[in-house]
């Protein structure tokens, strides 16, 4: 009874593996379902991709296959081409090819920053209080002078930036 | 103190921190190398200048194995030189406690007698003129100048954090343990910190400030403390 039961279960699934593998493959062009296999790219920086674009050849392309064995000049230009779109699926110069995007994407950032503008501005408006009193230009200044009786910093900082004889900032 | 909008350490008052900020132009000198190669590296990617057709590297591999652990090894030996000289044996000549409490700190001056008090800071309606908002405190910690000073660090509730940027010290206040840190303040001055472990509410509100000066004046305002 468990036999059968884990029988049925097996080829069940062998049946449903092998529709899958029916199922691809039939437009000749390579599909990578499993990354761990060789699979094509058009990349730029990979000039050699590990597979080639058409996998399975109709006839034509078999015969178109066996006269590139002999001399190359005996190949018209539209074989050539052909040769071409078997191996490869874009050439460099449709995967350069620009794309409209950047103003898309360059539009969305504007946009957005604009929103957050907007925002900040609602905020200081309606949320946020006064700044604190320590922020006014006559605490600064009585600040800016505690800071340099103090010697805060002498070596490279504020107070190293200020001529205690000529009482000014330096040059 | 820092300016406001400053980037960049404060200068240092103790010899700790000048070690601490002679290693930070290192390790920031070799982030840039990396930086700039892989920005370049990236660079010649992106525009099609750099592309590769290989299968089985194993020499690039190996390069590329070695050169960061030179790289690591470069970080990590001055590193560990700073480390074990803040750890030096260094007989200090006054040990004091800090104590965190929510929210301010107390310290604690026993090694000749019982001098202990607190130190809350002074709330921005009570700031005389031209001090400083959020770092002023009542009684500050005075340290005699050119003396190694030994802190340790506890708490008396929650996590806290007893910070001096300009002397190289962060030292974490942890309640039920003993932490220690010293340092050693060259030149006299005042040198302010604020609390580094998020403690609640007035987190932000309780910091530390240490005035280093010459030690006639330190023991009379000890003297006067204690009175």
């Amino acid at each position: 009874m468990l036999a059968s039961r884990v029988f049925s279960l097996v080829g069940r699934r062998s049946i449903s593996t092998s529709l899958c593998l029916r199922a691809h493959g039939h437009a000749g062009v390579v599909k990578a379902e499993d990354y761990t296999l060789p699979a094509y790219v058009d990349r730029r920086d990979v000039p050699l991709p590990e597979v080639a674009f058409v996998r399975d050849l109709s006839a034509q392309q078999r015969a178109l296959k066996e006269k590139e064995k002999a001399s190359w000049s005996a190949l018209s230009v539209d074989e050539k081409v052909e040769l071409y779109r078997i191996k490869f699926n874009e050439t460099y110069a449709e995967m350069n090819k620009g794309t409209n995007e950047w103003k898309t994407v360059l539009g969305g950032v504007l946009f957005f920053l604009g929103l957050t503008g907007l925002v900040l501005i609602w905020q200081k408006h309606f949320m946020y209080g006064p700044v604190p009193h320590t922020f006014s230009d006559e605490w600064v200044s009585a600040q800016t002078k505690r800071m340099l009786d103090m010697r805060v910093n002498p070596v490279q900082g504020i107070t190293a930036q200020w001529d205690f004889d000529k009482n000014e900032w330096k040059k | 103190m820092a300016n406001h909008s400053q980037l960049n350490f404060q200068d240092a008052s103790s010899p700790i921190m000048e070690e601490l900020m002679g290693f930070h132009d290192h390790a920031l000198m070799v982030a840039l190398a990396i930086c700039s190669l892989v920005l370049y590296l990236l660079t010649t990617t992106l525009t099609g200048k750099l592309s590769s057709n290989t299968v089985d590297a194993q020499v690039i591999e190996l390069v590329w194995t070695i050169l960061p652990a030179m790289v690591l090894v470069m970080l990590a030996l001055p590193s560990l030189r700073i480390l074990y000289m803040m750890d030096e044996i260094n007989e200090p000549d006054l040990t004091l406690k800090a104590i965190g409490h929510q929210w301010y700190w107390s310290y604690e001056y026993t090694d000749l007698k019982d001098l202990t008090f607190d130190s809350y800071m002074i709330p921005t309606t009570d700031l005389p003129m031209g001090h400083f908002r959020l770092l002023e405190v009542d009684h500050r910690v005075v340290v005699p100048v050119n003396s190694t000073i030994r802190v340790i660090v506890t708490a008396d509730d929650v996590l806290h954090s007893w910070a001096v940027p300009t002397l190289g010290v962060k030292t974490d206040a942890v309640p039920g343990r003993l932490n220690q840190t010293s340092f050693l303040t060259p030149r006299p001055g005042v040198f302010y910190g604020q609390c580094s472990e998020i403690c609640g509410a007035n987190h932000s509100f309780m910091p530390i400030v240490v005035e280093s000066t010459p030690l006639p004046n330190f023991e009379g305002w000890s003297t006067s403390m204690s009175s």
